[in-house]
């Protein structure tokens, strides 16, 4: 019943989409027949994939960073109250400057290459894993870990058989946030100051006036986004959460 | 009943690996002078338990009855090696127990059945077994001659939160007894269950005790519970706690809810508490 109802929902999509493209020109709405025709073109050619791998191993760089330095100082705020007192506000801070001040600084400090990207990604989307890491510290059951210790399970267990299962939501969410925010910050970064990358691409077409070529590396991105999250992240939550029972309204 | 009919089917316990050959299974615990302080930001020390001083003799059905709120819970964390005392020792075959000291196991029924949600029922069962050196096979019988014990054999492969309150508690309880525990030590592991399923876990209870011969410290504040449970009853005053009476029950198990020896008993405990709560008030 639920995936008829995804069919539906992404037939209904498309249907809007060629009637909006009936409606306007080729360059405001392009129809999904040219548009996937520029897909499978720029795929096709090696510099269309080139673009694509560069944007995306950016984007992993950028997020590996990230998950390292969130989940370092969620842990601290989530353990400490001393640690969870000082970097609140930081935190705050770092979630409210917009992404595209990250990409113009570290532009700026590291020059026009790889290393600005990746340092901008992880340093725009860490603030968002420190708060989930910061949250999933804090909502361990400590009750869990009494009932461990009085089976006088050894440390590493505890940590490995009680705490760290608990924190698996949390980290799950944390890398779907910080998945989001790393693609977009990727994109104008490469926008600014790249000359390869899905954001160069978007920047190089909208500077020909192409609509079909905006929206089939907007495609594309969404596709690889949907890839990672189909094939990647959902059986690995389903499997780590099979044990929750199905909440049905 | 259908327990015993079970257990005699079962393979005799005790054929585990990890305990000597010449170590004996008895656990006399000597509770001495014991102390406990909780020290508090603004208003200074907090006595919880005060000079508590009592024995446990082997395979004994203690129970520890106290209002609400005392140090009953504190003192079986002391118990457990999970909070250190302020003062005065708890010896266990005259040595003070020590966390990870091998010498004496303990199996602990919480007060909520503190199960690991994300891991099946047989995998809640073992998770104390995992590092004994015994093979999946030995743990995978084990668990279900302990499963079985509790009544939930065919729930092996289930989650806790696809059980009933009840089932959740049996499973804890197994848990517990698998350890093959010196020492049971139970914290008001019945209290979340209404009456009716109570009555069956205590009779349960019973009978699982009457088959292991357990030596079971058991905290309540459900005195027809005590009461019906225990050879021997200790009533503790609250905050800070100390032994105010020591009760023997001299009635043959299984015992039954309507028998008028325990319901005097049940009253004479209820006259206590409330001589109890006099000298507290005054």
């Amino acid at each position: 019943m639920h995936t008829t109802l995804k069919i539906y929902s992404v037939a209904v999509l498309l249907a809007a989409w060629v009637g909006l493209s009936l409606v306007f020109s080729e360059q405001i709405i392009p129809g999904p027949i040219p548009v996937f025709e520029a897909i499978l073109e720029n795929l096709q050619s090696g510099e269309g994939l080139f673009h694509l791998y560069k944007t995306v191993s950016r984007v992993v760089l950028g997020l590996i960073i990230a998950m390292l330095l969130g989940s370092g100082l969620g842990l601290i705020m989530g353990l400490s109250i001393k640690g969870e007192k000082f970097f609140e506000s930081w935190v705050m801070v770092g979630l409210t400057i917009p992404a595209v001040v990250y990409a113009i600084i570290c532009l700026l400090w590291f020059g026009l290459n790889d290393f600005a990207a990746v340092i901008a990604i992880g340093i725009t989307a860490f603030p968002a894993v420190a708060i989930n890491m910061w949250q999933g510290v804090k909502d361990i059951d400590m009750q869990l870990v009494a009932m461990g210790k009085a089976f006088q399970l050894p440390t590493r267990d505890l940590i490995r058989k009680i705490v760290l299962p608990q924190t698996v939501p949390y980290v799950l969410a944390a890398t779907r946030y910080a998945l989001g925010i790393s693609w977009k910050i990727a994109t104008t970064v490469e926008l600014i100051g790249m000359s390869s990358g899905v954001g160069y691409m978007l920047h190089y077409w909208f500077g020909l006036f192409s609509m079909t070529q905006v929206f089939a590396w907007t495609l594309t991105f969404i596709f690889v986004l949907l890839f990672i999250e189909y094939v990647l992240i959902n059986p690995f939550e389903k499997r780590a959460t099979a044990w929750r029972p199905v909440v049905q309204v | 009943m259908f327990l015993s009919t079970r257990l005699k089917n079962a393979p005799p316990p005790g054929g585990r690996s990890c305990r000597s050959s010449g170590e004996t299974a008895v656990a006399n615990i000597s509770v001495q002078h014991l102390v406990k302080d909780f020290s508090r930001a603004d208003h200074g020390a907090l006595q919880v338990i005060g000079d508590l001083t009592f024995d446990v003799r082997d395979g004994e059905f203690i129970s520890i009855l106290g209002p609400s709120g005392c140090g009953k819970s504190t003192f079986l964390s002391i118990l457990a090696g999970l909070e250190q005392p302020s003062g005065g020792q708890i010896l266990i075959n005259e040595k003070p127990f020590r966390q990870n000291g091998n010498q004496t196991r303990l199996g602990f029924v919480f007060q909520q059945p503190r199960l690991l949600n994300w891991r099946s029922v047989r995998r809640n069962v073992i998770l104390p077994l995992e590092r004994s050196g015994l093979s999946l096979e030995e743990l995978q019988t084990l668990s279900s001659r302990y499963l079985e014990l509790v009544r939930l054999n065919g729930f092996e492969e289930y989650f806790p939160l696809q059980l009933s309150g009840g089932m959740q508690a049996r499973v804890a309880i197994a848990r517990a007894l698998a350890v093959e525990p010196d020492v049971l030590l139970m914290d008001e592991p019945f209290t979340s269950l209404e009456e009716i399923n109570a009555r069956k876990m205590r009779a349960e209870l019973i009978r699982i005790w009457q088959q292991t011969k357990k030596t079971i410290v058991f905290v309540t504040h459900d005195i027809s519970e005590a009461v019906y449970l225990s050879n021997r009853l200790l009533v503790v005053t609250e905050r800070p706690t100390r032994v105010f009476e020591t009760l023997d029950i001299d009635v043959g198990y299984p015992r039954n809810y309507d028998d008028d020896r325990l319901f005097e008993l049940s009253k004479k405990v209820s006259r206590i508490f409330v001589k109890m709560e006099e000298r507290n008030g005054n």
